[in-house]
């Protein structure tokens, strides 16, 4: 090592010790500096878009319907009110949400959304959790599905165009390579419906997010287990527009705060959602 | 019974009702936008302009023919781009309204071109302008056809609103989803939901219901609101409650009456000769000609009228007459040619080298104050033999409607209608509805009065009661220009008659020349051939 490098070394060093006293400081709430800290923000309201059908992201409370809770909900409120900004919650149907963050009618879209390449040329991400699937089944697994390879024969449900259905065919892929039987599909338009064939059994599993599949299965043990999970390393965040750097600051600083304190950790808790799904909270713009 | 209990719970939620409240509220305010707009589609659409009829048969097939839940996304979405950001409430009211536009133009253009030519033009020939025609006398009428649908409209979009969740509307459906989403009691949920929204569309058809009957003009008149008076469907319930004092008047029986309104239609006529230079003439017509698609109407026809003369124009059915008639008034346009009527063209300007069409032919027409009275009588459907007379007076002419009512009392009166006057055209028999139409072409004292055929489409024991009434106008001194086959009318009334066939003037005169001893070969040969079934009626 040559001393140049050392003393870039120690320069960076050096660098880092006198930042991060700023960066601790930034790690704390101070809503009434928001005016010093966000001076682009203060003062307006913030639009969170939201589809209050996305248990246990986004829903409404179960003894008061005109209130908003869940995990996501929790974040969001937590993250603005850290930061001293106003907002209010805009709820519609999932698919309206990030056409109406990109056209700038929304400020961030905070629901549940998968990081992916292809979103992050659109919007910038902040990303605070991990995504997995699990396969929700009726009581006692009457087919015994433990893993995704059970389902090869079976009928299966899944959001239509969602990262299930993705899995859902590879693995209907693998199950012809075996000669097993083909997997029968039913994509459907909102977990409502998709819960209802399950109900029905008009479906033997619903593969769909396992924060949901495990809250319910806790909340509604009589009627429902889980099958298997996977953990297939998706990464979850709240979406702004891009170029929108301030307000991805204030997202991104928030979710430090919460997660120092252990904030999140109690809201995952909450709603019956493994707290190991947690992730560091990271900017991704790309 | 925990259903029931549940059912009833969600049923009186306000959480679904407030989101009841943001359907209705969307439904009202684009259906208002979309009725406005689509009456304007409407009539775009049956415009004599190619571009205008283009314009809206472009944005009927865009708006038709795409998706309602694209148009209101690319609305929030697309919008903001061209620095216009309108908020979910106001998007759902303008992109429902919108693309109602689009299906309410077709079906009020249905409406529309349901209504009978002749009503327009009646309304033309009485000076009423396109737009007060438009609102008082084609939309009252269209209503019957336009109203199932617009109502159909009015529950499909209610209903419809749930598709406005994707631009953030929380309205009733989504908000029962949002229940379900939570709860995954679907069934209570949405049966909750569903039974909300049968009570909205059960109020929706009840208000169908009131609607439909208002504008039935088979029905026995009601009471009238301000919705009838704006649409032309005031209708007295009792004619001797409302006019007491007038009616017992005119009730008295015998010879002192009908004096009395001899007295009065005379001075009706008389007040205008007395104004002009009664020498001069009055009615100029030179060198007209008309052709319609490549066929020639009218080959040159020239006429003079004075004061106070009765003409009768006879001639085969396609010797150009009636064309001729219409042209007087400007019900048809001269492609050649002057007519003046007291010195003035109706609805020409002169300009270098010619004639050009008024911007406000419809002010012309009421200016001339020519009266009108057609083969088929053309009254106003909707309205009663009263209404019909006094629309003129008060809508063209700005008369009061307490002086138009009396006046159009004893002019229906004077045609022998007082027991009718609040009848409605489809209750009176041709003969009385032709009286009622010479009421009405009267009603604007008119300086001179054409007959197109008045007796044509009546039964032969229906002639005689109208050709007494023309009798009795003429005798009063009005100046009259009849088109007719009544040859034995003409020779005992007309000051001139005038023969035409082929688009010109054959041979004019008065009676005992043209009808008695005609010197042209197609005259005899048409009074032989129309005088000989005359005689045998009689």
């Amino acid at each position: 090592m040559s001393s140049r490098a050392i003393g870039f070394g120690l320069g960076v060093a050096v660098a880092m010790a006198l930042i991060s006293p700023a960066t601790a400081a930034d790690a704390a709430c101070e809503p009434a500096k928001v005016a010093q800290k966000y001076p682009g923000l203060a003062g307006k309201t913030i639009k969170i878009g939201a589809d209050p059908q996305t248990p246990p992201y986004i829903m409404r409370d179960k003894t008061d319907f005109n209130k908003v809770v869940g995990i996501d909900a929790d974040l969001s409120r937590a993250v603005f009110d850290c930061a001293g900004l106003k907002y209010e919650f805009v709820l519609g149907a999932w698919s309206g949400i990030l056409p109406a963050v990109q056209s700038g009618q929304l400020d961030v879209m905070w629901d549940d959304l998968y990081y992916k390449p292809a979103r992050a040329e659109v919007v910038d991400f902040v990303i605070y959790m991990q995504a997995a699937t699990g396969a929700l089944v009726q009581k006692g697994n009457p087919k015994k599905i433990a893993r995704i390879e059970d389902l090869c024969g079976l009928t299966v449900s899944f959001g239509v165009g969602s990262s299930n259905e993705l899995a859902v065919k590879k693995q209907n892929e693998a199950c012809k390579a075996a000669q097993k039987s083909e997997i029968n599909m039913m994509p459907f338009q909102d977990l409502a419906a998709g819960l209802r064939l399950l109900d029905s059994e008009r479906a033997d599993a619903i593969m769909w997010d396992l924060g949901f599949v495990d809250n319910l299965a806790a909340t509604n043990p009589e009627k429902y287990a889980r099958g298997f999970a996977i953990m297939d390393g998706l990464e979850v965040g709240a979406a702004v527009k891009k170029g929108n750097a301030e307000l991805l600051q204030v997202i991104s600083d928030g979710m430090q705060v919460v997660q120092k304190t252990d904030q999140q950790k109690k809201i995952l808790q909450t709603y019956g959602v493994d707290a190991a799904l947690q992730l560091p909270a990271a900017t991704k713009t790309k | 019974m925990a259903f029931v209990g549940d059912f009833f719970g969600y049923i009186t939620s306000g959480f679904l009702w407030n989101g009841a409240l943001i359907a209705v509220e969307i439904t009202c305010l684009a259906m208002m936008l979309g009725l406005g707009l689509g009456l304007v589609f409407a009539l775009m659409r049956l415009s004599r302009m190619k571009v205008v009829r283009s314009f809206a048969w472009t944005y009927i097939w865009i708006m038709r023919g795409t998706p309602q839940l694209l148009q209101l996304v690319f609305i929030f979405d697309a919008l903001p781009a061209m620095g216009i950001k309108l908020d979910s409430f106001t998007t759902a009211v303008i992109g429902f309204g919108l693309n109602q536009a689009a299906f309410s133009a077709e079906n009020i253009r249905g409406g529309i071109t349901s209504v009978s030519r002749t009503q327009s033009i009646a309304a033309a020939s009485l000076g009423m302008s396109s737009f007060l025609t438009l609102r008082r006398i084609i939309l009252p009428q269209a209503m019957r056809t336009i109203l199932p649908g617009i109502f159909n409209d009015i529950i499909s979009m209610l209903k419809l609103t749930s598709i406005a969740s994707i631009i953030f509307v929380s309205e009733l459906t989504f908000r029962a989803q949002q229940i379900v989403g939570q709860n995954f009691r679907f069934f209570t949920v949405f049966a909750a939901a569903g039974a909300v929204y049968l009570l909205m569309t059960s109020l929706i058809a009840f208000v169908q219901g009131l609607t439909e009957r208002h504008f039935d003009i088979e029905r026995t008149p009601a009471e009238a609101g301000p919705l009838s008076r704006m649409f032309g469907f005031r209708r007295p319930q009792n004619n001797s409650q409302a006019s007491d004092g007038l009616a017992i008047e005119l009730e008295r029986p015998g010879q002192a009456r009908q004096n009395n309104e001899r007295h009065w239609l005379r001075s009706l006529v008389h007040r205008r000769v007395e104004q002009v230079d009664a020498g001069a003439p009055f009615v100029v017509c030179r060198n007209v000609q008309k052709v319609y698609d490549g066929r020639e109407i009218l080959t040159g026809v020239d006429l003079t009228v004075h004061r106070g003369q009765v003409v009768c124009l006879l001639g085969p059915s396609g010797s150009g007459k009636s064309t001729f008639l219409r042209m007087i008034n400007h019900l048809e346009t001269m492609d050649w040619g002057e007519i003046t009527v007291g010195g003035a063209r109706v609805g020409y300007d002169a300009i270098p080298g010619g004639l050009k069409p008024s911007r406000n032919v419809a002010k012309a027409r009421a200016d001339a104050k020519i009266g009108m009275v057609f083969q088929h009588f053309n009254l106003f459907a909707h309205m009663s033999a009263l209404e019909n007379v006094m629309e003129a007076p008060v809508r063209v002419h700005g008369m009061p409607a307490a002086e138009a009512r009396k006046i159009a009392l004893q002019l229906l009166e004077e045609v022998g209608l007082g027991a009718h006057v609040d009848k409605l055209p489809h209750r009176l028999s041709g003969g009385q509805q032709q009286r009622v139409a010479i009421a009405r072409a009267l009603a604007i004292k008119p300086q001179l009065m054409l007959f197109d055929e008045p007796t044509s489409a009546l039964d032969p024991e229906l002639v005689g009661e109208v050709l007494s009434v023309m009798r009795r106008l003429a005798d009063a001194g009005m100046t009259m220009i009849v088109v007719t086959h009544e040859v034995r009318f003409a020779r005992e009334v007309a000051d001139l008659v005038v023969f035409m066939d082929g688009g010109k003037v054959v041979e004019q005169g008065p009676p005992s020349q043209v009808i008695d001893s005609p010197r042209e070969e197609r005259t005899q040969r048409f009074l032989r051939s129309v005088e000989r079934p005359m005689t045998d009626a009689a």
